[in-house]
């Protein structure tokens, strides 16, 4: 296994106008040896592009990719000594699991018994003995995915890579998958390079995750640190399910001032906030650390209170979230089910200000506080 | 538990029935009863007439003469020989040629893809008796034939390409070869365009050879479109007829007779419909035993 690195690597596509448009602008990052590392972030992000550029099926404008301590930026995929999971798993039709497998090692010209070998611990660690015979077409889309991880398992790859492998697969596939993906990882110790829009199996399957927009990494954190301390807006929006809300604030006589309220800042919060006395700032607030009064435990006695009227409720069984506006923005709070709320309703809030981050309305970045 | 069946809600089940697929019904009627005029019909009289003395004022009952008569005449076993000859040297050599232009456009950029589509479907659009013509005047005798120039400049002398038996029929076929492939590129181009990308770059990184990649992926996943080119190739080269009845009209001394020329011959020369009919129902059943035979041999299912 081997870890892998981009110094400065940047990948424009030029479209048929000829106008460039720049996928990855300048990333730099180490994976290591025996990391789980996911690449998140929405359509356009650059995140597959990288994939590809580590894999070798797309090229880099400038900078260099290094593998192991080889510096891969001309060799051919086959020679990069990496194995990749298509997220349309890529099975030849044609051929059955056997060969879909073996496909690899015969190119390689590998003698049969190793072959056979490598088959069967593959089939053995996927629980897909049964199904060698037979052609992709015959199998579930579940069945067919473990197929595709076969064919990179029986490589024995320096480097996986996986390109939103999951995203075809029911919800309860998925789960199952991620949990099947994980033990994999422990079991085999490789290098995995994962990709996904989904912030949930970043999340879950990460040890480490890269959030990119836009061509540019945001942030590269484990993926506590990642809700904790998110580095930007995009960071802290991206990660987390509901969203974290943004609501216009301003800091005014020590207190965090928004539309309908205030709330009173700790003296050590307010300190790192001074430069931003008198100036409009953003606060950020995840929907799971806003309660309804009737029911917050820990916090039945904080000052952080608010009166709001409630405008939608949606009942998810384990809990509620409800809808309100709070200076023109819609904000979500995750809430206990026994808490009382329907539409119309007003009622006292708690915002969990301890939890609560602030943004530069210019440069989105959280302020350190 | 009794069960009765009403016959008002019976009636008025079939009533619903008709006032739901009536129209349906209706419009399907309309080429079932074309296709039973103008095929079925004329496909089971000249059955019938098969085992018939064919005459406009009545015809008489001959059983199996006209099959033993076409059994015992040289000509009808020359006519399968030439049409074998033909099949065999032309299907495979211009699935072969359709493949390549087919995989070399593929490589190319939009607008070269265009432009060779156009002009290599051209043939297809002209008429057979336009590419005859032209075809008379590249195999022309002379020394200003065609062919014969260019073989001149290479100093070999003018060939009677249509008029002697030895290259009547070679004639042909390589008029069949250089004609029309454009149906086929685009079938290809098709089959090759809705090959999964990602199957390739799965195979680049399986360590796959330019040649393994042909040979292990494009090849097989093409196989359904081959052989329907393969099928339609062979129906269409056991019925070869405008090239041979305008160019050598079955000679000379039927070098170049082949069954569908030696039915419209049988027919229209000498008006001997039910021996045409009988020569007809051969091979019809020649073309369906190849075509089952070839659907069993490389009939594929695979998956796209």
């Amino acid at each position: 296994m081997a870890r892998v690195e981009f110094r400065n690597v940047r990948k424009e596509f030029q479209d048929h106008s000829k106008e460039s448009f720049t996928a990855v602008a300048g990333s730099d990052f180490v994976i290591n040896d025996k990391e789980f590392v996911v690449f998140v972030g929405p359509s356009g992000c650059g995140k597959t592009t990288s994939l590809r550029m580590i894999a070798g099926l797309e090229h880099q404008t400038s900078g260099d990719i290094l593998i192991g301590d080889r510096v891969v930026n001309n060799l051919h995929p086959k020679d990069r000594d990496i194995a990749m999971v298509f997220q349309d798993y890529a099975l030849y039709p044609h051929m059955t699991i056997r060969d879909n497998l073996s496909f690899g090692l015969k190119n390689l010209k590998k003698p049969k018994a190793y072959i056979d070998q490598k088959v069967k611990e593959a089939a053995a660690i996927l629980d897909m003995e049964p199904m060698l015979g037979r052609k992709p077409r015959e199998l579930s889309g579940g069945q067919r995915q473990r197929v595709a991880l076969g064919r990179a398992i029986v490589r024995d790859p320096q480097v996986f890579l996986f390109d939103e492998p999951l995203s075809n697969l029911d919800a309860k596939l998925r789960v199952q998958m991620r949990v099947e993906l994980s033990e994999l990882h422990k079991r085999l110790g490789a290098t995995i390079v994962y990709v996904t829009h989904d912030q949930v199996e970043a999340m879950t399957l990460g040890e480490r995750i890269v959030v990119m927009n836009r061509g540019i990494i945001q942030q590269i954190a484990n993926p506590t640190e990642l809700y904790a301390k998110p580095r930007n807006m995009f960071v802290a929006g991206f990660i987390g399910s509901p969203p974290m809300n943004f609501i216009d604030a301003s800091i005014e006589g020590g207190r965090v001032v928004v539309e309908g309220g205030s709330f009173e800042l700790p003296a050590a919060k307010l300190d790192a906030l001074s430069p931003y006395a008198g100036r409009k700032l953003i606060l950020g607030i995840r929907p799971e650390d806003i309660h309804g009064e009737d029911y917050a435990p820990g916090l039945e006695t904080s000052p952080h209170r608010m009166n709001t009227h409630i405008q939608v409720v949606e009942h998810l069984g384990s809990e509620n979230l409800l809808y309100f506006h709070i200076g023109g923005r819609l904000v979500t709070a995750k809430v206990h089910p026994e808490t009382k709320a329907y539409p119309g309703l007003e009622k006292p809030f708690i915002f969990d200000m301890r939890k609560a981050h602030f943004f530069d309305p210019d440069s989105e970045q959280r302020i350190e506080i | 538990m009794q069960t009765t069946a009403s016959p008002k809600r019976t009636s008025s089940g079939s009533g619903r029935f008709l006032r739901e697929y009536g129209w349906a019904y209706l419009f399907i009627l309309a080429p079932v009863l074309l296709f039973l005029v103008f095929t079925l019909y004329p496909v089971a009289s000249a059955f019938v007439m098969s085992f018939q003395q064919y005459q406009v004022m009545g015809s008489t009952w001959i059983g199996l003469d006209n099959y033993k008569h076409m059994i015992g005449d040289d000509v009808f076993w020359k006519s399968i020989r030439n049409t074998v000859i033909f099949t065999i040297a032309t299907v495979p050599v211009n699935i072969l040629i359709t493949f390549v232009l087919a995989y070399l456009i593929f490589q190319m950029k939009n607008k070269a893809q265009t432009f060779f589509k156009a002009t290599l479907y051209l043939p297809a659009v002209a008429s057979g008796v336009t590419i005859s013509v032209v075809w008379l005047a590249i195999f022309d005798p002379t020394d200003s034939g065609l062919l014969n120039r260019f073989l001149g400049l290479l100093g070999i002398d003018p060939v009677i390409w249509l008029g002697q038996s030895g290259t009547a029929l070679f004639s042909l076929i390589l008029m069949n070869w250089l004609g029309s492939h454009g149906a086929g590129i685009i079938l290809y181009l098709a089959s090759m365009g809705g090959v999964p990308k990602s199957l390739y770059e799965a195979a680049d990184i399986d360590h796959a050879s330019g040649w393994t990649k042909f040979a292990r992926i494009t090849w097989p996943l093409l196989k359904p479109t081959t052989l329907y080119l393969l099928v339609t190739g062979i129906i269409t080269s056991f019925q070869v007829f405008i090239s041979v009845y305008l160019m050598t009209q079955g000679g000379p001394n039927f070098a170049t007779t082949t069954i569908a020329y030696l039915i419209y011959q049988t027919a229209f020369q000498f008006y001997e419909f039910g021996l045409a009919s009988a020569q007809s129902f051969v091979l019809a059943l020649l073309i369906v035993i190849v075509s089952v035979l070839q659907f069993k041999a490389f009939s594929s299912d695979v998956e796209y």
